[in-house]
Formats: C-alpha cells, structure tokens, sequence
C-alpha cells in the first residue's frame, strides 16, 4: 500500500500514520496553529476526501479516455510485466466499485447520473477551496501547514496531469489563486519548473530505487551483525543473508525525510 | 417552490422504540433539530418501511406537499428553496468552514456509528440483528438483517474502514470530538448565536451517541469528556425540544430505550 515511508527500521503506511510518525520525531508543521486551526484542518481534510475525491479517482481510473491514453501506461511502465497487465486494471475497478459504493445508489441510477453528481461536488469543493484561501499565501496564514500539504496533495495532480478529458483541470484553472498556490508549493518544495514536469522525473524515480535498495541491504547486513553478536554457542554457523543487488554504487543515505520543517 | 410550508409535513422513520438503529436515529434527530431551528412544524412518523419508502434509500425523508426529499442536504437546500435559510447570514468563509465541518461530521461520526452497528460482532449479534428486522417475521427479519449487514460491510471495505480495529474507531470518534470541542470553544453554537444546519447535525450525532444504550459506554464515554459538547446537546434539546408538544411527535422525550441528559 503506498504511500509507504520507510525510517531506519520502521515501515509505516497511510497518510495518516506517517503523520503521527514524523510528529513524533519532532516534524510538525501544525506546531503554530491554534487548537480551531488544527479542528478546521480535520474538517477540511474530510471535505477534500468526501467531495474531491471521488471525483479524482474517476478522472485518474475510470474516464476511458483518461485511462487508456494516460493512466494505464503511466503505471504500466513502472511495474514489471506481467503484473503491468493486472494491477491497473484491478486499481480501474477498485476505483469505480469505490465510487459507486459511496455515491451511487438511487436516486442516481446510472453511472453518468453518478458522475454528473461527482463533478458538480468536486467543483464546488474547489469553489470552497479557492474561497477559503482567498488572497493568502497558504491556508493559514504565510506558513504552510498539514493542510496545505494535503490540499496540493489532491490539487497538483488534478493541475498538473495533461489528461484529454480535463473538465475538472478546466474550472481549476478558473481559480487563479488555488493554481497559484499548486504553482508556489511546486516551486519551493520540488524544485520544479512552473511549465510542468521534473526534467529528471525518470532519474528521480531510478534514484530513489537505487536509495531504497541500499537502505534494505543496510537493514539486512544490521539484522545479520545482530544475528552474529546473540550468537554463544559456535557450533552454529552464521546464516548468509543475500543482499538485494538491484543497483550498484555504495554512497550513504540518508533517511527518506523530504518535508520542510 | 415559493408554497408555503404546509401543516401537515411529516417525516417518516423507521419505528422508534423496537427498530431505529444509532445510526438512523441520528439523521433523523439532525432533520428534526433543523427542522425546529427554522421554526417549520413537523410531524414524525414512524413506518417499519420507511427505508423502502425513501426515495434515496435513506431514512429519514420528509414528506412536503407533493414532494419528497431525503437526507439532510437535499432538505436543507428544499427548504432554502421555499425561502428558510439558517446560514444566510454567514459569508463565503464561514460557509465554506460550515460545509467542511458538516463532511468532517460525516466522514467520522456516522461511518463511527455504521462501523459499530454492523462491523463490531458483539453489537450485531446482541442489538442490530435483533433490531433491524423486528417488524417483520422469521426468515424476513434475518435476511433483510444480513444484506443490509452486507452492503455496510462492502461499503467500509471500500473505504478502508473494514481494516480498522473498534479501539482505532473510537480514537477517530475522539479525533472528531476534539476537533468539534475547539471549533465550538465557549460560543453557544458553531457560528456564535444563531444555529445552524451544522449545529443541527452535531445534535442529532452527539445526542444520540450520549443516550443510546449499546453493549458498552465507551462510545458515550469519548463525547462525555468533552463538557462544552454535553452543555451544546442540552441547550439545544431544551431550547428546542422541551416545551413542544409532547405527543411524541420528537424523539427527545425519555423513552425506555433511552435516557434524557437532564438527570
């Protein structure tokens, strides 16, 4: 399941969690809000997965033309064969089935009913977005926080994906200040040119393979020196655990965390 | 749509004191709160099929004229359609604040409620079986129970819930409370002195968690420690419910199932 962030020695999954890991560690970029601020972040949050979501997940997975042309082989090229012939199609349906289970059902009866009803709410969620951000700089305040991330989070791609079938993408570009601040957040956090996708999007994505494969033989050689220093007895022969050998170079690495502070 | 409210509106639930589940009494209390809060008089009428009759599928729906809505968004926006408005008077900010907090409320507190009802064994066996198909007779009962049981079960599988433990639910529930608590601080409702749709929905959850009897008090318990939450469920149960005619036409009188906050 991803997002997964991957620290040291623990592995932990969902959005959330991964939240509560890094607060823990003493990242938390909600340390200067106000008790109501935290509560309105929760509200808004839930209204992003109630009334965009949906909507996301369709344009994403299941619009045919969207899919095919975009999504399908997008993700197909980075899974190995022939899981690519499975798993995006299993992802297709498992958004629509979503979809249908949490906002079909009469008086909708058919999937355009449906779909019609989605996109009406995504866009008036993006009407409420864009109201709420006003004319600042994030949402509260000239810091960014939690919110914020989860906003860009759902907005970037709606923003950013060059889909042929792009209503959503449309009546975004409508809100001048919600594309402005996908555009800031782009720009300061990614390091990304405005104009649109990383220039080293593929070397990126081979890199941070690379720095998952030396993090899971470091992990293995810790586990084996711990193996080797509980052993007493010598009549027992030390197990051998084989080392992943997807990419060579042996440089360092740091731990995966990225988030501004 | 510019007829007036007619004398004879009513809301349909299912029955009150053998079938009601939590989760239904809830939304059917919200409606009702609202309702109250706009000063539109109601009646409420309790039919074992009332999820049947429902044009949504979903209790409680309201009977108007010749018109039929369901579920309180659609009957909020139908009765701002016939001119009664709790949030005209918030600006587009406040608006978009109240309409997250009303998802927020959504999202956690019912899908909490649902996940109890039909996804906590101990609950199914001992109180949601045994209520849901009451009315009806023996295999009728079970097998309207387990499909419902079946769809709620897909649908929070759907939506990652089914992977959750009661323990982590009731940690959303607290999550949820909390976060309700701050946004009301020492305001007499969510947006200061006038109520609103959100407060309608706050009170039908939050009351109806505090005084429905299930397996344990741990539900009740997360919404108890935050003492702003009881006041704001008292206040309005008074100011609205109390003193209105007592054929129990509102949910709010003491009923054996249930126990009123003013002990």
């Amino acid at each position: 399941e991803v997002p997964v962030l991957i620290s040291e020695d623990t592995v932990i999954s969902q959005p959330a969690k991964i939240l509560n890991f890094l607060r823990k560690q003493k990242y938390n970029a909600d340390y200067e809000l106000s008790a109501k601020q935290g509560a309105d972040t929760l509200a808004y949050i839930a209204l992003l997965e109630e009334k965009l979501f949906p909507a996301l997940l369709h344009t994403f997975w299941v619009e045919a033309e969207n899919y095919c042309s975009v999504t399908k082989p997008w993700f197909a090229s980075r899974i190995a064969f022939p899981l690519s012939l499975y798993l995006p199609g299993k992802m297709s349906r498992e958004a629509l089935k979503r979809i249908l289970l949490t906002r079909g059902g009469p008086p909708l009866y058919s999937l355009t009913e449906v779909e019609a009803q989605i996109y009406r709410d995504a866009k008036e969620c993006l009407n409420l977005l864009s109201k709420r951000l006003g004319t600042s700089q994030f949402f509260f305040g000239d810091t960014p926080t939690t919110l914020d991330a989860f906003v860009f989070g759902f907005l970037a791609p709606i923003y950013k994906v060059c889909f042929p079938r792009v209503q959503l993408q449309e009546h975004l570009k409508q809100l001048p200040n919600l594309c402005r601040f996908c555009d800031d957040i782009l720009t300061c956090y990614f390091r990304l040119t405005v104009a649109g996708h990383s220039p080293s999007g593929q070397d990126t994505a081979d890199a941070n393979l690379q720095k998952l494969t030396q993090l899971v033989n470091k992990e293995s050689n810790l586990i084996e020196k711990m193996d080797d220093n509980l052993r007493k007895s010598p009549q027992h022969p030390p197990r051998k655990l084989t080392t992943l050998k997807l990419a060579a170079g042996g440089e360092e690495i740091t731990p995966l965390n990225r988030l501004s502070p | 749509a510019a007829e007036p409210w007619p004398e004879n509106a009513a809301l349909y639930q299912q029955l009150k004191e053998e079938q009601i589940l939590l989760s239904d009494n809830a939304s059917s209390l919200a409606v009702q709160a609202f309702l109250q809060m706009c000063n539109l008089p109601i009646r409420v009428v309790c039919r074992a099929n009332a999820e049947y009759m429902s044009p949504s599928g979903k209790v409680p729906f309201i009977h108007v004229g010749n018109q039929v809505v369901s579920e309180l968004g659609p009957i909020v926006q139908f009765v701002k359609a016939k001119g009664h408005s709790l949030s005209d008077g918030l600006d587009e900010v406040q608006k978009a604040e109240m309409k997250a907090y009303m998802e927020l409320v959504n999202n956690m507190l019912l899908t909490a409620e649902l996940y109890l009802q039909w996804c906590d064994d101990v609950t199914v066996e001992e109180i949601t079986h045994p209520r849901y198909g009451s009315p009806y007779p023996w295999p009728l009962n079970r097998i309207l129970s387990y499909q419902k049981q079946w769809e709620v079960r897909r649908k929070m599988k759907a939506i990652g819930w089914a992977g959750k433990t009661l323990e982590q639910v009731l940690e959303d529930v607290d999550q949820c409370c909390n976060a309700l608590s701050q946004r009301l601080g020492t305001q007499p409702y969510f947006f200061n002195k006038q109520p609103t749709e959100l407060d309608a929905l706050v009170f039908g959850h939050l009351f109806t968690i505090l005084t429905t009897q299930l397996i344990t008090d741990e539900l009740s318990e997360k919404v108890k420690n935050y003492s702003n939450l009881t006041a704001f469920c008292r206040r309005i149960e008074q100011q609205y419910f109390e003193g209105h005619d007592k054929d129990s036409s509102t949910t709010v009188a003491a009923r054996s199932a249930k126990r009123s906050l003013l002990r």
